[in-house]
């Protein structure tokens, strides 16, 4: 088998984690596929960057903002010199680029795996309640905002606490009106309108990890609860799970949406019924969890970008504990200089 | 008793739930009673049983039994 070269970002293995060094892991537990990776940072102290047994070469990238030129002209630059064959991105703002540069990067000889445009667009918050209709899964009650007159409008009808979320990125939990309106203000102002109100619903914190071939067919996927959070709400240790309405709604949502890539659906269950919170359209930072378990995601991601062999999609065994560590590493300053004065290393 | 009949339990008494990921660890007379609920005996069948395993009368049998199935079902096994 060629080998392949394949660029992964979020090699940020901090407190907040990316995924790419579990997806880089997992393409590096596939006997049969010979991969090189290359990691795709944005600052010279991401950890990635210094792990040589997963990481092969590393290229500092430019922000993937305004046009994107610069940000696929990188990309070119590492396939000349480097070699590029497949790009798995695995952070939020870098989807877009990707999503939209696909047929062009796929013309240089640089694959990805990932939705359309309209798919990603599924993943607002303010797009939720036509996938939880779609999918047999319930939604907590939700109001799409634009103005404080439509907020307190909504505080009235859902009743405090209510969840205030930017329509793509964090959510605040607020007890009180005032409180609400700070927070509403805060997220118009970092990410814009519309704002979206939510009523709290407790229960256990539930994720499943898929991907789908994007015409409607599961290439596997894993459910966890989350058993320990961080304080900045990452999972910490976790056990796989089998909740049966919940993997039901995650294959409806493959099937109903021919969802093609990686994804992460984050549920709360409550007794019977399961609520979908969240969609992330990409691995996430856990998705090692899944390649622990036999279900080695990223490996089928790019088998299936390559028309390689993608073997029947494997079973998991529930009751499997996930245990996130520190460690550390020692290394010399020439690697920081390397990535800080030439943008790439070794 | 579809709930008892999912659940993953080995022989020291720990029991996974694997549709909510919740866990418990049971003591041997309650690793008995799930066991027979499992198996569909009778509440009678099950204090019996108790009363042949452990120093305990048929009367605090019962009684053991109908808290331990309050447990349970507050733990939402049953």
């Amino acid at each position: 088998m060629k080998e392949l070269i394949v660029g992964v970002s979020g090699i940020n293995a901090i407190d907040n984690p990316g995924p790419g060094i579990g997806v880089a892991r997992s393409l590096k537990e596939d006997a049969e596929l010979k991969v090189k990776i290359v990691g795709l940072a944005y600052d010279a102290m991401e950890p990635g960057i210094y792990m040589d047994w997963v990481v092969d070469k590393s290229y500092m990238m430019p922000y993937p903002s305004g046009n994107g030129d610069t940000f696929i002209e990188r990309l070119l630059h590492i396939k000349q010199n480097y070699g590029l064959d497949c790009v798995i991105p695995n952070l939020d703002a870098e989807l877009p680029l990707f999503i939209k540069y696909a047929d062009d990067l796929a013309a240089h000889g640089i694959r990805t795996f990932l939705p359309g445009m309209e798919q990603f667009k599924l993943r607002g918050k303010d797009r939720l309640l036509d996938i939880s209709a779609k999918i047999n899964i319930s939604l907590p009650r939700t109001k799409v905002v634009t103005s404080v007159d439509g907020l307190l409008k909504a505080i009235e009808d859902i009743g405090l606490p209510v969840m205030v979320k930017g329509s793509f990125y964090k959510a605040y939990r607020s007890f009180t009106t005032a409180e609400a309106i700070s927070h509403y203000h805060d997220l118009v102002a970092e990410w814009g309108y519309p704002i979206i109100v939510q009523q709290v619903v407790t229960g256990d914190e539930m994720n499943v990890v898929g991907l789908g071939d994007g015409e409607g067919n599961s290439l596997g996927l894993v459910g966890i609860k989350k058993l320990s959070i961080t304080a900045l709400g990452k999972i910490w240790t976790g056990v796989t799970v089998k909740n049966e309405k919940m993997l039901a709604a995650v294959a409806d949502f493959i099937r109903e949406f021919k969802w093609r890539g990686p994804f992460e659906l984050e549920c709360i269950v409550h007794d019977d019924e399961v609520f979908l919170i969240e969609i992330n359209p990409r691995f996430p930072a856990w998705s090692y969890f899944a390649t622990g378990v036999g279900i080695n995601l990223p490996s089928r991601l790019v088998r299936r970008a390559f028309d390689l062999p993608v073997a029947p999609v494997p079973d998991y065994e529930a009751g499997k504990l996930f245990i996130r560590y520190t460690y550390e590493l020692v290394t010399d300053m020439a690697a920081f200089q390397k990535a800080i004065t030439k943008g790439e290393v070794p | 008793m579809q709930k008892l009949s999912h659940l993953a339990i080995n022989a020291e008494g720990f029991i996974f739930n694997p549709s909510t990921g919740d866990s418990f660890q049971a003591s041997q007379s309650g690793l008995d009673i799930i066991n027979g609920l499992r198996e569909g005996r009778s509440d009678e069948e099950i204090a019996r049983k108790l009363t042949d395993n452990y120093d305990v009368s048929v009367e605090n049998a019962r009684r053991d039994l109908a808290d331990f199935r309050g447990s349970l079902k507050s733990l939402g096994l049953i």
